[in-house]
């Protein structure tokens, strides 16, 4: 009666092997919980091996670029009831010492309401990348311009003249000025995706709309654990998602931004610390997203004022502005490809020779595409070129990296 | 004239005999084994399939499968439901061969409600279609990247739903794209020799030809040592299990 050809077996033979299969996955796929699932940890791990970059074109300070990182993320969150949880997340890079990336309480006053308050080293309310903060969240390999590139300006130093900001153009990545803090250090993107500030935050959500303040210690292009120069940040971000797969939000941010001991260096000790050395900031961002393709626009303007010390003087706010377009599309099961143009752009400063923009332009295109070898594994590839309208250091860069992250 | 005639005829006489035979023992035959068939199948028909029955036991512990933490979240994301990962699937290592003559074709639904897909563990037979409805407000992406089954089904909003149908057997890992802590199995058999648990454990496989077998049992991808049972002519063998 039962028949036991090799043939008629195979189909349940496969199923066993299957079963096999899916327990030979040793990597864990899944968040580990702990005591009761009140604790929830995962990690994320992204090794990038990319080309020389001698433009610093992608580094975010002067020893660590973009493209040539092994960044480490283990994040964390402890429930403690249903009105309480404390959240963290340690970072290390290029396997050097662990640093807290993000560290707060978050307080639900009320279970059923849509209302929370966030207190400690918070997550940005400005903009909508620097939340994408999981290396699989970023299609490409590169981070966008006004999150990672380096312009000339720093909080803690400060040119005396114009001549001494042009004459700084492109050199974002290891700047040094006359005035402040004499040694050369990494000048600040227009916001930061590498640290996060420390303050308070207010998230409520309503329907389709939600809307989030916080004020901060420092600004969205230098976050600080603590404050440098009495002065708060306030920000605020208003989202609206009218249907399904679109977002679109508006940011804004205000806070003083150079340190008292810069202001001090550039306007005499007798010069009160409170003038509003500023820097301000908006946003606005959309996402579409349907079937295979997701498609996301951002722009960002943010102006720094500056203190007036020297002929030719900085009279202006310094203003930069960025956009950027970037879109996936999914080809097959497991594989897409990405695209990401954008362009930071900067005002003109009049100098003692010529009028130029503060910083040199920087256009990018990057184009890549991800293979997922198993659920939380992804392998990427990509290009970029980078064009620097002026400056002195290398105007042209095409570069190539591959990515590999694991998450779980 | 008529003499000539005769002999011809003897002869063509002499000629067919052969044919005759050969025809006469070709009746025999097909008469042979037409009985032999008819009394086979009477046979078959007289037995009476049987009942595999049991219970599963989980012992180990089975932790929800959380969120990711959402440092980077504005607020605390809203409630769930959990995932019914103490169900447990029991099949027939290997199935009579009746049983892959049959094509099921039918359709089942892994819906997709409060971030979870429902029911988490779906077992069906080749053949079989299944719909993955959206009904949150909001988008979800299935996919899987298992050897049997490859899809995606890109994003779709609340009302929506996307099929797929699954032709190769094996076990399928379905998750979503946008929730990362969204996951379900789909067992796909070559046989309908199988069956789900209930939520005490509890299990029938119905309909099982009198015999010897192997049973398997399997619960989120770890499954049983094969146990041997004995199917009585259209009685019930009861087999338990244990999964650590």
């Amino acid at each position: 009666m039962r028949v036991g050809f090799v043939a008629l077996r195979l189909a349940p033979m496969l199923v066993v092997a299957s079963a096999v299969g899916a327990r030979a996955q040793t990597l864990p796929s899944e968040p580990i919980t702990l005591a009761q699932g009140r604790v929830t940890v995962s990690g994320d791990v992204s090794a990038t091996v990319g080309s020389r970059d001698p433009g610093f074109f992608d580094y975010t300070d002067y020893e660590h670029s973009a493209l040539r990182l092994l960044r480490i993320d283990v994040s964390a969150v402890a429930k403690a009831g249903p009105h309480f949880s404390l959240l963290g997340e340690v970072r290390s890079e290029n396997i050097d010492s662990l640093r807290a990336y993000a560290l707060y309480a978050r307080i639900r006053p009320w279970t059923r309401r849509d209302f929370d308050i966030q207190v400690g080293l918070i997550p940005p309310t400005f903009g909508a990348f620097a939340r994408r903060a999981y290396a699989n969240d970023n299609p490409l390999i590169g981070y966008p311009l006004a999150y990672q590139y380096l312009t000339s300006l720093r909080p803690d130093a400060l040119p005396a003249s114009a001549d001494e900001l042009l004459q700084k153009r492109s050199l974002g990545w290891l700047v040094r000025y006359s005035v402040g803090t004499p040694g050369a250090d990494r000048g600040v993107p227009l916001v930061s995706a590498f640290r996060w500030d420390t303050g308070v935050q207010v998230h409520a959500k309503a329907g389709i709309v939600s809307g989030t303040a916080a004020v901060t210690a420092g600004t969205v292009s230098n976050p600080l654990f603590s404050d440098d120069n009495g002065g708060r940040q306030i920000a605020g971000r208003l989202e609206v998602r009218p249907v399904a797969g679109l977002i679109a939000g508006a940011s804004f941010a205000r806070g003083r931004f150079l340190s008292d001991s810069a202001v001090r260096s550039a306007l005499g000790d007798a010069a009160a610390t409170d003038q509003d050395f500023a820097q301000t900031a908006w946003g606005a961002d959309v996402e579409y997203s349907r079937a295979y393709y997701l498609v996301r626009l951002e722009s960002i303007a943010s102006a720094w004022r500056i203190p007036r010390i020297r002929a030719p003087a900085i009279n202006e706010s310094l203003r930069a502005l960025s956009t950027s377009v970037e879109g996936r599309y999914k080809i097959i099961p497991g594989l897409y490809a990405a695209l990401r143009v954008e362009h930071l752009g900067f005002s003109d400063l009049v100098g003692s020779m010529a009028t130029l923009p503060w910083d040199a332009p920087v256009t990018r295109v990057e184009v890549g595409t991800g293979y997922s070898i198993q659920r939380n594994l992804l392998l990427k590839v990509a290009y970029q070129h980078n064009t620097r309208d002026g400056g002195v250091l290398r105007r042209v860069e095409n570069l190539g990296a591959g990515q590999l992250v694991f998450w779980f | 004239m008529k003499e000539s005639q005769r002999t011809q005829r003897e002869e063509r006489t002499q000629r067919e005999r052969p044919v005759r035979v050969f025809a006469r023992v070709f009746l025999i035959f097909v008469s042979f084994v037409s009985l032999v068939v008819i009394q086979t199948s009477s046979q078959l028909a007289a037995a009476r399939n049987g009942v595999i029955r049991g219970r599963v036991e989980i012992r180990r512990v089975m932790p929800q499968v959380e969120r990711r933490p959402g440092v980077t979240d504005l607020g605390a994301p809203a409630a769930r439901d959990v995932d019914d990962r103490l169900r447990s699937v029991v099949y027939l290592e290997s199935a009579p061969r009746r049983a892959f003559e049959v094509d099921e074709g039918g359709r089942k639904v892994m819906d997709q409600r409060n971030e979870t897909f429902v029911p988490h563990l779906l077992a069906i037979m080749t053949g079989t279609t299944v719909d993955f409805p959206n009904s949150d407000k909001f988008y979800h992406n299935v996919f899987s990247l298992s050897k049997p089954a490859r899809f995606d089904l890109g994003r779709y909003s609340a009302g929506r739903s996307r099929s797929i149908r699954f032709d190769r057997p094996g076990i399928v890992r379905v998750f979503c794209d946008i929730h990362s802590h969204m996951s379900a199995f789909i067992l796909v058999f070559g046989h309908p020799y199988f069956a789900v648990t209930d939520s005490q454990g509890r299990y029938h496989i119905d309909n099982v030809p009198p015999g010897s077998y192997a049973v398997i049992a399997w619960n989120e991808g770890n499954a049983s040592e094969p146990k041997p049972v004995m199917v009585p002519d259209g009685g019930a063998a009861e087999l338990d299990f244990a999964l650590r």
